[in-house]
């Protein structure tokens, strides 16, 4: 176990920098001035002045060596500084962590609404395998991973707002708001979802012990909810984290049609504008607590797992 | 010449901006009608970039939002700068111009509005790491207050467009308190009807009424700003009713807006013009019979009509047409197959390379016209190419005169309400922004002369002569004057359309309770 941890602890350290440089690196490989692309964040228009963009270019230091200002960064962030951002001139940690917290509850929110609807439907599924329900179920859950996100949020908009004004059209003020995002984002994870957790029951199902629990008289009922659901749902907890740390910054779609500011929407901006700063802290932050996640979702798995435990002792 | 200009300084400006039809104003509704305890939402389509830096774009926001007010405004429906916080103006000297501040003026914080906290703040955006476009050290060298009511701005060189630069959104006036901290707060420090309570970073600013706004009673109890960039939110918003306003509409959006009998659809010229850059300093562009020949086989009517969906108008020149600085008597240039043929003989013209379009992908039409643009031209036998790429990445091309053909527009009226900045920057020889490559000794006379009219009326009619060098010699092909488009609630009243979206909260804006 210990080694395990050492492993994922190494593991965030590279995942970490390895993608803190390449954040860094956008706006040098992409075409553009970075002072220009910072001075138009800040004053839009077309023409800049030039002696602006060579102070700005001195102050900020981004004509130094591309070495330089990445180890510079290193050495503020290795103090727990991440900087200033450069559009705002205000820290960056005042701007990640208020759309880090909204985008963790739009992402607790979603996962929690998949892995609702996935176990029920899931489970319906595998019971009655092969059957017309199953097909349906699948059918139509499958169907999802289909349905783009910038097509659906409108849709939904105009049926539930527009028309019905039963559900606000945008914002993120209570729970009302979270309903369409968050339905919107819950699609593709329920189809994928549901599809391990039908795989996962249909596996446990026909696992020795829970044909010789049936075979004993135990119920049906409690056969499923005893001996079929922990086992079944355990490919849950792995793919969860991965969604998780994919729809931490990777919500920008509905961020944009939804307006809501969070980490997608953040970063997004962050690259446009060039303001390395923020887009590394971003970044980082959300590497981090991807790695995190994953290992944690790991953990859970080996002590759930009595294959693994048992491979461990 | 020293002009002694009071409030009737810039007479007939911008007149786009004032056109009756560019909203409504709830005639018919007495004041007594207002209900003062009403809020309303306004859809904003930017959120501050720069905290509440005022030389950035967020004092758009905090003028929009009625908590920003400079010493000199526009007024839309008159066309002409008149008084705020400043109730006169006068050039004293060649580099000189004193403003005679409002008295009993209070920031929301209670502190007297003196010429001190005037000068503390337009020093702050003078002296910031990126300057405004209107009020920076290259055309205001210093700010000084002379007494109590009087503050002094002084110029490099002579300009009569001081007061044009102090209606700048961006010369907004806090109160000192608003710049102790590390970045600028306006919360409780401006002189607006309306004072920012809250924000919601990224999301909403709320604002409660001035009780004790200098303009007297504002009708409203309070408001939210929200800041929403995707458009089509903000056209559903004001549909359903939870927008009261919503700025810069869709084209996409317009006719579901259209028809619905809740909400008002209101449209004026913006000083934008779509436009085809063509490099003058390069072959085959620098024969102005060749330019002219492109100009002739476009067909702007049919353009406008078909990417801009009526949305856009066919221009006529550089300028808009409703312009007070507009070429008398100018017209969309029709589309002349023949004339076309004879020009491209005339200038020799025989066709080789295809010839490249660069369409921005900032503007996602832009695809769509330059593709118009191709089959124009395909039946003159000019063949042309298409290359869509990202400004920033096309930009040094541009400026260094490395291209042939780039569709862009530009806000004329970018950094203070008269052109003279955009006529300077992108049409004279040492013009910083001359993509056009044009350089003509004529032209660049008439905008130095025009830039040391103070006269506003001889002034336009310079640019008007400028322009119209322009537009003889085809420097470049103006394709359609956009449109302002934004949508209200039927409910609202006394509101008064800005194309430039700097003022939409004011103290006499009402929504009847229904």
């Amino acid at each position: 176990m210990m080694l395990f941890l050492a492993r994922r602890t190494a593991t965030l350290g590279v995942s970490v920098l390895l993608a803190s440089f390449l954040v860094f690196l956008i706006p040098y490989v992409t075409p553009g001035d970075p002072a220009r692309k910072i001075i138009r964040s800040r004053v839009s228009g077309e023409v800049v002045d030039e002696a602006t963009v060579q102070a700005l270019t001195l102050q900020l230091g981004i004509g130094d060596p591309l070495w330089t200002q990445y180890l510079r960064w290193l050495g503020r962030f290795g103090s727990g500084d991440m900087g200033l951002s450069y559009t705002s001139r205000t820290p960056v940690v005042e701007q990640v962590l208020p759309a880090l917290w909204i985008t963790l509850s739009m992402v607790v929110a979603t996962l929690g609404a998949a892995a609702l609807v996935s176990v029920l439907l899931g489970t319906a599924a595998a019971l009655q395998e092969g059957r017309l329900a199953d097909k349906a179920i699948t059918t139509v859950t499958q169907a999802f991973i289909a349905i783009p996100e910038y097509w659906l949020a409108p849709v939904l908009v105009l049926i539930f707002a527009l028309k019905l004004s039963v559900l606000p059209s945008a914002g993120w003020a209570g729970p009302a708001s979270a309903v369409l995002p968050v339905t919107v984002l819950a699609l593709r994870p329920i189809s994928h979802f549901t599809s391990a957790v039908r795989e996962g029951v249909l596996d446990a199902l026909s696992a020795e012990h829970v044909v010789a629990a049936r075979s004993r008289g135990l119920g049906r009922r409690k056969t499923v909810l005893k001996h079929v659901l922990p086992n079944g749902l355990l490919p849950l907890t792995t793919l969860a984290a991965v969604w998780f740390a994919g729809l931490l910054g990777g919500s920008v779609i509905v961020e944009v049609i939804f307006a809501i500011p969070g980490m997608g929407r953040l970063l997004y901006d962050a690259v446009l504008n060039s303001d390395i700063p923020l887009a590394q802290g971003g970044v980082v932050v959300v590497v981090g607590l991807a790695v995190v996640l994953t290992t944690a979702a790991d953990l859970v798995h080996r002590l759930l797992n009595p294959r693994m435990r048992a491979h461990h002792a | 010449m020293r002009a002694l200009l009071r409030s009737s300084a810039a007479m007939g400006l911008v007149a786009v901006l004032a056109l009756s039809g560019c909203g409504f104003s709830g005639e018919g509704e007495s004041p007594q009608a207002a209900d003062l305890d009403q809020r309303i939402v306004v859809d904003n389509f930017r959120a501050p970039v720069a905290d509440w830096a005022l030389e950035s774009d967020a004092a758009y926001i905090l003028s929009l939002s009625g908590c920003l007010e400079t010493l000199t405004r526009y007024d839309e429906a008159a066309g002409k700068i008149v008084p705020s916080l400043a109730t006169g103006w006068e050039q004293v000297s060649d580099l000189e111009w004193d403003f005679t501040l409002r008295d009993g003026v209070k920031f929301q914080d209670g502190t007297a509005l003196t010429a001190d906290t005037v000068v503390n703040s337009l020093r702050t955006v003078l002296e910031a790491e990126v300057p405004a476009r209107a009020f920076n050290p290259t055309v205001v060298s210093g700010v000084e207050a002379i007494d109590e009511r009087t503050v002094r701005i002084t110029t490099p060189t002579e300009s009569p467009l001081v007061p044009y630069r102090l209606a700048s959104v961006n010369t907004g006036v806090l109160a000192p308190a608003a710049f102790e901290g590390e970045t600028v707060d306006p919360f409780g420090h401006c002189t607006g009807p309306f004072t920012p309570v809250s924000e919601k970073p990224k999301q909403s600013l709320t604002l409660d009424r001035n009780e004790d706004y200098w303009g007297g009673q504002v009708q409203l109890a309070g408001a939210e700003v929200r800041f929403i960039t995707d458009g089509a939110t903000r056209a559903t918003q004001v549909q359903t009713g939870e927008a009261d306003v919503s700025l810069s509409i869709p084209v996409s959006s317009l006719s579901a807006l259209e028809a619905d009998e809740n909400v008002k659809v209101l449209k004026a010229d913006s000083p934008r013009t779509a436009t085809l850059y063509m490099n003058n300093g390069k072959a085959p562009f620098d024969d102005v019979e060749f330019r002219q020949a492109l100009r002739a086989a476009l067909d702007l009517n049919t353009l406008a009509g078909s990417v801009y969906e009526g949305a856009a108008l066919p221009a006529s020149g550089p300028f808009a047409p409703s312009e007070p600085w507009a070429i008398e008597g100018a017209q969309t240039p029709q589309q002349d197959v023949e004339a076309a043929r004879q020009l491209l003989a005339a200038a020799g013209y025989t066709a080789g390379r295809p010839l490249e379009i660069i369409a921005i992908v900032e503007r996602a039409e832009f695809a769509d016209v330059a593709t118009v643009i191709q089959e124009n031209l395909k039946a003159v036998d000019v063949p042309v190419k298409i290359r869509t790429a990202e400004y920033a990445a096309v930009e040094p091309d541009l400026l260094s005169g490395d291209y042939d053909m780039v569709l862009s527009q530009r806000n004329r009226l970018i950094d203070i309400a008269d052109p003279i900045g955009f006529l300077t920057a992108d049409y004279t020889c040492d013009g910083g922004y001359n993509l056009s490559h044009f350089c003509d000794e004529d032209y660049d006379k008439l905008i130095a002369q025009a830039a040391r009219t103070a006269d506003t009326q001889e002034r336009y009619r310079l640019y008007a002569e400028a322009g119209k060098i322009l537009q003889d010699q085809a420097v470049n092909i103006w394709l359609v004057n956009e449109q302002a488009i934004d949508a209200v609630r039927a409910n609202l009243g006394s509101h008064v359309q800005d194309p430039l979206a700097r003022y939409v909260l004011r103290a006499e804006t009402t929504k009847s309770g229904s």
